[in-house]
Parts: structure tokens; C-alpha cells; sequence
């Protein structure tokens, strides 16, 4: 997997870069002369006195031979004092391009003079400042060295200090000692320098993840390391030995040690609650402890017991982090590893065990760290877009599957819809069969199975039948409310037998409102109510005239419908007949109220009461 | 005098039809036949100018004879003759070209007198089927104005007009002729022509040629 090979490939080239800080220095030598004027000198031998002046030591006093380079770590001179080194070199010819001094390596301020004058200083020599890990480089103009004998002098300034020494001393062709300072400053100073800002970056923005996603005390931690580390590599350019940048110098590395427990532990997911209280308790007492005394004695303990928890931490983390041995995890723990033999590799440095001017190199092993949270970070990022996807692909077909199920239960629910619709339908045209068309058929059957029927009385029971079924048809036409609709509808039915019979319709209809109510049944049972008022005018009243009119009650919530003839009136000597009930309970039925009167001059009214809207 | 021809496949009508035609001598009767394929073979051969037409009929359709003879003829007034006139079958057949329709059970006398409406110039109309007809034209309210590349001509032909309008209105309220006419103050008669060309009107919405026409008129929604 491209993923997998790109990180082992950064992987790799980490711990060759590391590995790589080639100690930018051969090993000890003869003073090798000039044998390849373009390689330049490499002075190994000096002559060393130390004095109580500024001023450069006379000429009595006794230079005592020292190698270089030269630490002052072991040995019992009173940093109090001057250092004075003289080296001395031979040139076959007086150089006649600009000519350059390369030290790889000084602590301490320096002054450094060529043939008696004056070239340059290090720093401010009216401060105490340590250049910890910084090269120098003076430039020579070539009149200043003859051919023939040569001398370099170097005051260097102790300063009280307890680190003192002075490394090899090049001298040669200005470009080719700037090569090998520049090199040399590249891993000194330049490359930390790099690392220390893209630590303070990947702190604010794993503080910034870690403030929008509190549960991942990973980031919290991992921005802490970042500190830590940053903490660590103030010193390395800091040179005021008094500034904050080498106070915190010792303390920070229980802090990095500290911090990457916290980090790494919830990195891979593993706990060690007693590892963790211990560590952070240490990391609380070493910093107390450092600030509070400045004696070597401490500083050097508090360096045993930081190796020997760093080698217990290291411990738990392995453990931790080989647990589950994934990518990130492992590409962890090398990181750790390699930081942690960074570490004892500048502690033995320290000590001064190797080389004066061997390099520190655990600066550069915070980018591991980085190296390895930038994997996780990768990997999580390709986890959640997988995941994404795979929901979204999900997601889609169990939408999709809804859909479908949604579709055939709506399928379903409109047959029962549509089944249920049919019945009841099926039910009401039963009904109105069986009281209308059914019974009427029926009762002919009957009398014309105890009598012979005329042929008047079979195209009345006939035509009675075909009214029938009209107003059963007509009811079922959609009238959306409109009983005005319902009425004409009927008039137009009645119309021509109307004629027939000689009898004028007045239709004085005024506009009603909507009635919500008429469905097909309702439908059917006014025309029944009105159609019966027609039939009895016809039947028994001899009238020349019937009116219908229509108008609204808003007062009563009504509206009403009234036919009126000019026919003989009602029978007062009789009880009102079936017809009149049957009106009056269909009327009932909707909620409404049909009352049959007498009119003064003669003739009847039949006034239908229907509701402006269903009430219950 | 007009000549008719009879489609309906129940002998006892067709010959009622027949008989009831004969009594009257302004018409002539040219065929009388019992199938929808017969029919339209005698619209060819012998061109009626009125269509008296059942729609049930065994073979073909008496929409399809309907439109056939619409199409052919023109001039041909052509009636479906309805067991209930209900607004199913009677809105298809003026879709198709009808301008009238009468009932089976209807006695001779206002048989007859519809086909001679039918000749005058006049057509007749249900409460139910006239609310059926405002609704299909005012579904949209207001015509819009025709398109460009519509002429005026065609899109006012299928727009009704305000009296139109207010003729169904009343017919569903139940007025008949003679009291729209007093209420619009005009003559029964030329309500009643009214009546027949808001049928033609819709015919043209049904007729192939013109269903893009109307729909883009926004004139109906269903059709």
C-alpha cells in the first residue's frame, strides 16, 4: 500500500538523517601541514596559559603544550581567569585569496587574534554567554599572514562558567572553511532552530484539535510533548547563560519525558495509571528541584535518575505501544527508541566521553515524533473517509430499501383503500336496489302475479324503476357541494313528465353556499326528499304551478329548500301519509328537518332544512 | 330534407327510432343499421346530415363512428342516444364531435323535437354536465394571451367567452332555456346555439390537431 511504503520510506530517511549527523569532525590527528594547500591545516596542538589579563599574556610567562581540542571539564583551572591558546602554523607561500579560522566547536566567548592583531570576538564579551553548540568562523585577509611562520592567539572567556574548552582549529581557503562551517551550523543551529517552530505550529493546531474534540486527550498531550520539546531546544540558541532559555534547559527533559508517556500511552490506547503518577510526580520534582539549586552535583544526579526513568518509561511504552503492532504504532515506538538513544548518546556527550566537539543531536529527533502522529493522523483521516463513504453507500441503499418498502406498503394501503371504497359502495348500491329499484320490481311482480297488469300501470311501475335508477346514477356524479347542481340536475329529470302533465315549474333558486356534506349518499337522500314532494304534487294535488326556491337561514345555520303547488292542499281528515314520513327521516338523517304545511289560499309547501354544515 | 342514419344495435330501438322518425316527414331516414362497422361505411356511402348513434355498440366504438363522422362530414349533426345521459358517456361523445343527445326512454314527442332543436342550431344541457364544462374551461381562471406564433383566430375559437361563461353558470343552476334568455336578455334560441358551440369548443380541445394548441393556451388540464 502506497501509504505504508511512503511512511516507511520517510521512516527510513529520518533514521539515516539522524544517524547521518556524521560527527562533522574527523578523529584526533597529527597538526597535519599543509600538504594539500586546499584542504587547509587542521591545528591539534596548542600552547595554553591561563592569567588574570585581558591584555595578551608577555612573553615570560610559561605556555604550557595542550592537545585540542581541549576541555576544560575535568581539569582543575580556575574558570575564574583568562584561557589564553597560542597555535602556531607554517605557510610555504603568503596566501593571496582570502583566508579563513573555522572552530567547530566553542563554548565560552573567544577573542581570537592572528599575528599579534586583533581579527574578531564571538559574542559580548562584557557578558557571561554560552555558545553551546555553535561553530565560529573568521574571516583572515590574506596581508595578514606571512609565508613562514604563523600564530593564532585565543583569549577565551570562562566566565565562571563550568563548561570551558576550545576544539580543533582549521585554517584555509575562505570557501572551503565556509563549506565546512556552514555544515557544521546546518545541524548545530539551523535545523533546530527549523524544528523548534514546526513544534510551536503543531502545538497550536493539535491545542486547536484538542479544544474541539475534548474526549481526545491525545492531541492535549501530544501539544504538550511539542512544548516540552521546544522547551528543550531554547538553550541550543539562547546565549545569555542567565536567560529562561537555560533555566528551563535541564528540567524540560523530565518534561519530554513526562509528556510523552501521557502522549504515547493514549496514542495506542493502553493505560499504566501508576507509571503515569509517577512520572508526572518526578517531572514536578526534578523541575522544583533544578530550580531551586544550581549545584553540578544535582544537575549531574538528577541526569543519572532522568537515564535511568527514561530506560523504565521506555519500558512501559514498548510494551504499550507493541500491544496491537500497527503501522503508526510501531513507527512510534522506532521514534521513541531513536529519540531515546538521541538522548544518551548527547547525556554520554555531555559527560564529555566522546570527542570535545562531537555534536548534540537529540534536537533532531522531534521531528520522529511529528513523523509518527502525521501517520496516525493520516490513517484516521483515511479511516473516517472510508468509513464515510461505506455509511454514505449504506445509507443510499437502505434509502432506497425504505423507498421500495414504502412504495409497497403505499401500494398495499391504496388496494385496501380501493377494496374498502368498493365495498362500501357495493354496500350502498345493495341498499338502494334493494329499497328502491328491488322493491319496486318486486311489488309489480306481485301484483302482476294476482292480476293482470294495464299497460298504464306497467309503464308507470317501468318508468317509476328508470327514475329509480337515474337519481341513483345522477347521485353518484360529482357535485362538489353544489345543491343547486342536485336540484337542476333533477328538474332537468322531471322537466318533460312535468310538461306532460300541464304543470308550469317556476325555479326561484337563489345561490347557496358550499355544503361539505354531499357525498353520494346525502346526495341521493335529498333528491329522494325533494323528488317525493314532486311525486305527491303530482299525484294528488292537481296543480298547474310548483315553485321551487331556495334561500339561506344564517341565523338558524340552515338553508332550505321549499316547493310549493296551487293545488288542493293537504288532507287534514287524513294523517300524513308513508311518503311524508319517509321525508321526514331522511331529512333527519341529515341532520335536517322537512316540514308539510298548508297554505292559506290552498295548495301545499314542503320546506327541506338542511345544515350550512355537519354538526357531530 | 334531412337525412338520417340510425346506429344501434338493439333491433327494438332501432326500429322505435325508425318509426318515430317516419312519423314525422321532415326527415328522411337513409339507413338504419345495428353495427359500429356498418355505420361508418354508410356515413361514407351515403353522407347523412344527421348521426343518431349508440355507444354501445358490439364492434366498434360509437365514439370512433362519432369522430369518424365528425372528421368526414363536417356539416353532419350527430347525436348519441344515452340510456341516462350521464356525464360520463355524454362529455365523451361531444369530445368526440357530438353536439346533442337524446334518451332512450324519451317520449316520441321530445325525441323529436330535440333532433329538430339539434337542426335549429341548438344543443341541450344537464345542470351536471354544465358545472362539468365550467370547471374543465376555468381551471386556469382568465385566458392568457395567445402566443405569438398561435393566430388570434384559432386561440379565441377554444376560449369561452363571458356569455358562455355565464350560460353554463346558469345551466347548472338549473335554469332552462327560456329563463336564461330572460335573465341575459336574449332568446331562448340563441342560448341554445350558445350551448352548442361551447360542445364544439371542447370538441376542438379533443381533436388531435388541436390538443397542443389548447394545451399550451393552458386552456385545460385533463384532457
Amino acid at each position: 500500500m502506497s501509504l505504508r511504503g511512503g511512511c516507511a520510506a520517510i521512516l527510513l530517511g529520518s533514521v539515516i538523517a539522524s544517524a547521518g549527523l556524521s560527527y562533522g569532525q574527523s578523529q584526533p590527528l597529527e597538526p597535519r601541514p599543509a600538504a594539500d594547500s586546499s584542504a587547509g591545516i587542521e591545528l591539534a596542538e596548542a600552547e595554553f596559559v591561563l592569567t588574570g589579563e585581558i591584555q595578551q599574556p608577555n612573553p615570560q610567562v610559561a605556555w604550557q603544550t595542550v592537545a585540542l581540542p581541549d576541555s576544560w571539564h575535568k581539569l582543575p583551572r580556575d574558570r575564574s581567569r583568562l584561557g589564553w591558546y597560542r597555535l602556531r602554523f607554517n605557510l610555504d607561500n603568503a596566501p593571496e585569496s582570502p583566508q579563513a579560522i573555522y572552530l567547530p566547536r566553542v563554548t565560552n566567548n573567544i577573542a581570537l587574534h592572528v599575528n599579534g592583531v586583533l581579527l574578531g570576538v564571538s559574542g559580548n564579551l562584557e557578558r557571561r554567554e554560552m555558545s553551546w553548540n555553535l561553530a565560529q568562523f573568521f574571516v583572515v585577509p590574506p596581508r595578514m599572514l606571512n609565508a613562514g611562520r604563523n600564530e593564532i592567539l585565543i583569549r577565551l572567556h570562562p566566565d565562571g562558567m563550568l563548561r570551558a574548552g576550545l576544539s580543533r582549529v582549521h585554517v584555509g581557503e575562505e570557501s572551503q572553511m565556509r563549506a565546512l562551517f556552514d555544515r557544521r551550523i546546518l545541524f548545530q543551529s539551523t535545523a533546530p532552530k527549523f524544528i523548534a517552530a514546526l513544534l510551536g505550529l503543531t502545538a497550536i493546531l493539535s491545542i486547536s484539535l484538542w479544544a474541539s474534540r475534548r474526549q481526545e486527550t491525545v492531541f492535549g498531550f501530544f501539544a504538550l510533548l511539542c512544548l516540552a520539546m521546544k522547551a528543550r531546544l531554547w538553550h541550543t540558541f539562547a546565549r545569555d547563560i542567565d536567560s529562561w532559555g537555560w533555566v528551563i534547559a535541564a528540567p524540560s527533559i523530565s518534561w519530554m519525558m513526562a509528556t510523552q508517556t501521557y502522549f504515547v500511552l493514549r496514542f495506542c490506547g493502553q493505560t499504566s495509571p501508576r507509571f503515569e503518577r509517577f512520572i508526572a510526580l518526578f517531572a514536578v520534582a526534578s523541575t522544583l528541584l533544578l530550580l531551586l539549586t544550581s549545584s553540578a552535583g544535582v544537575v549531574a544526579a538528577t541526569f543519572v535518575i532522568n537515564s535511568l526513568v527514561s530506560l523504565a518509561m521506555l519500558a512501559v511504552l514498548g510494551r504499550a505501544l507493541t500491544r496491537v503492532p500497527k503501522l503508526e504504532n510501531l513507527t512510534l515506538l522506532a521514534a521513541v527508541v531513536i529519540n531515546f538513544l538521541l538522548a544518551m548518546h548527547d547525556l554520554v556527550n555531555y559527560q564529555e566521553w566522546f570527542d570535545f566537539d562531537t555534536l548534540y543531536i537529540l534536537p533532531l529527533g522531534g521531528p520522529l515524533i511529528l513523523f509518527a502522529m502525521a501517520i496516525l493522523l493520516i490513517r484516521r483521516y483515511v479511516e473516517v473517509l472510508q468509513q464515510h463513504e461505506a455509511l454514505n453507500s449504506e445509507l443510499v441503499s437502505r434509502v432506497r430499501q425504505r423507498e421500495s418498502q414504502l412504495t409497497d406498503s403505499y401500494e398495499h394501503l391504496r388496494l385496501l383503500d380501493q377494496q374498502r371504497a368498493t365495498a362500501e359502495e357495493r354496500q350502498r348500491l345493495m341498499r338502494d336496489m334493494h329499497d328502491g329499484i328491488g322493491s319496486h320490481l318486486m311489488s309489480t311482480l306481485a301484483l302482476a302475479r294476482v292480476s293482470s297488469l294495464s299497460q298504464h300501470q306497467m309503464e308507470e311501475t317501468l318508468t317509476d324503476c328508470i327514475d329509480e335508477l337515474k337519481l341513483t346514477i345522477d347521485s353518484l356524479e360529482s357535485v362538489e357541494s353544489d345543491l343547486l347542481v342536485v336540484l337542476g340536475n333533477l328538474r332537468y329529470r322531471l322537466e318533460p313528465r312535468l310538461q306532460a302533465a300541464g304543470i308550469t315549474l317556476v325555479w326561484a333558486v337563489n345561490d347557496l353556499p358550499p355544503l361539505a356534506y354531499l357525498d353520494p349518499e346525502n346526495v341521493r337522500s335529498v333528491l329522494r326528499i325533494v323528488q317525493e314532494a314532486f311525486t305527491n304534487t303530482l299525484k294528488h294535488a292537481h296543480a298547474q304551478r310548483i315553485t321551487l326556491s331556495t334561500g339561506v337561514d344564517y341565523a338558524n345555520g340552515r338553508v332550505f329548500v321549499r316547493v310549493t303547488d296551487d293545488g288542493v292542499g293537504l288532507d287534514n281528515s287524513k294523517p300524513a301519509g308513508r311518503g311524508c314520513d319517509n321525508m321526514k327521516n331522511r331529512a333527519s338523517k341529515l341532520h335536517g328537518a322537512v316540514e308539510v304545511l298548508s297554505l292559506k289560499g290552498g295548495g301545499t309547501c314542503v320546506n327541506l332544512y338542511l345544515p350550512l354544515a355537519r354538526i357531530g | 330534407m334531412p337525412r338520417v342514419l340510425i346506429v344501434e344495435d338493439d333491433p327494438a330501438f332501432r326500429t322505435r327510432y325508425a318509426a318515430m322518425l317516419a312519423h314525422d316527414a321532415s326527415f328522411d331516414v337513409v339507413a338504419s343499421v345495428g353495427t359500429g362497422g356498418e355505420g361508418l361505411a354508410m356515413l361514407d356511402l351515403r353522407k347523412p346530415d344527421i348521426l343518431l348513434v349508440d355507444l354501445g355498440l358490439p364492434d366498434v366504438s360509437g365514439i370512433d363512428v362519432i369522430r369518424h363522422a365528425n372528421r368526414t362530414l363536417p356539416t353532419c349533426e350527430c347525436m348519441v342516444v344515452t340510456v341516462f345521459g350521464d356525464e360520463e358517456h355524454v362529455l365523451a361523445s361531444i369530445e368526440a364531435g357530438a353536439t346533442g343527445y337524446l334518451l332512450k326512454d324519451a317520449s316520441e314527442e321530445s325525441f323529436l323535437s330535440g333532433i329538430r332543436e339539434l337542426m335549429n342550431g341548438g344543443s341541450p344541457i344537464s345542470p351536471i354536465i354544465a358545472r362539468r364544462l365550467l370547471r374543465r374551461f376555468q381551471a386556469e381562471g382568465p385566458v392568457p394571451s395567445p402566443p405569438a406564433n398561435t393566430s388570434p383566430n384559432e386561440a379565441f375559437n377554444v376560449a369561452l367567452s363571458d356569455r358562455e361563461r355565464e350560460i353554463l353558470l346558469l345551466a347548472s343552476k338549473g335554469f332552462n332555456y327560456p329563463e336564461m334568455g330572460k335573465l341575459m336578455s336574449i332568446s331562448p334560441h340563441t342560448v341554445t346555439s350558445h350551448v352548442k358551440k361551447i360542445y364544439r369548443k371542447l370538441a376542438v380541445h379533443s381533436r388531435g390537431e388541436a390538443v397542443f394548441e389548447a394545451n399550451r393556451m393552458g386552456l385545460i388540464r385533463t384532457l
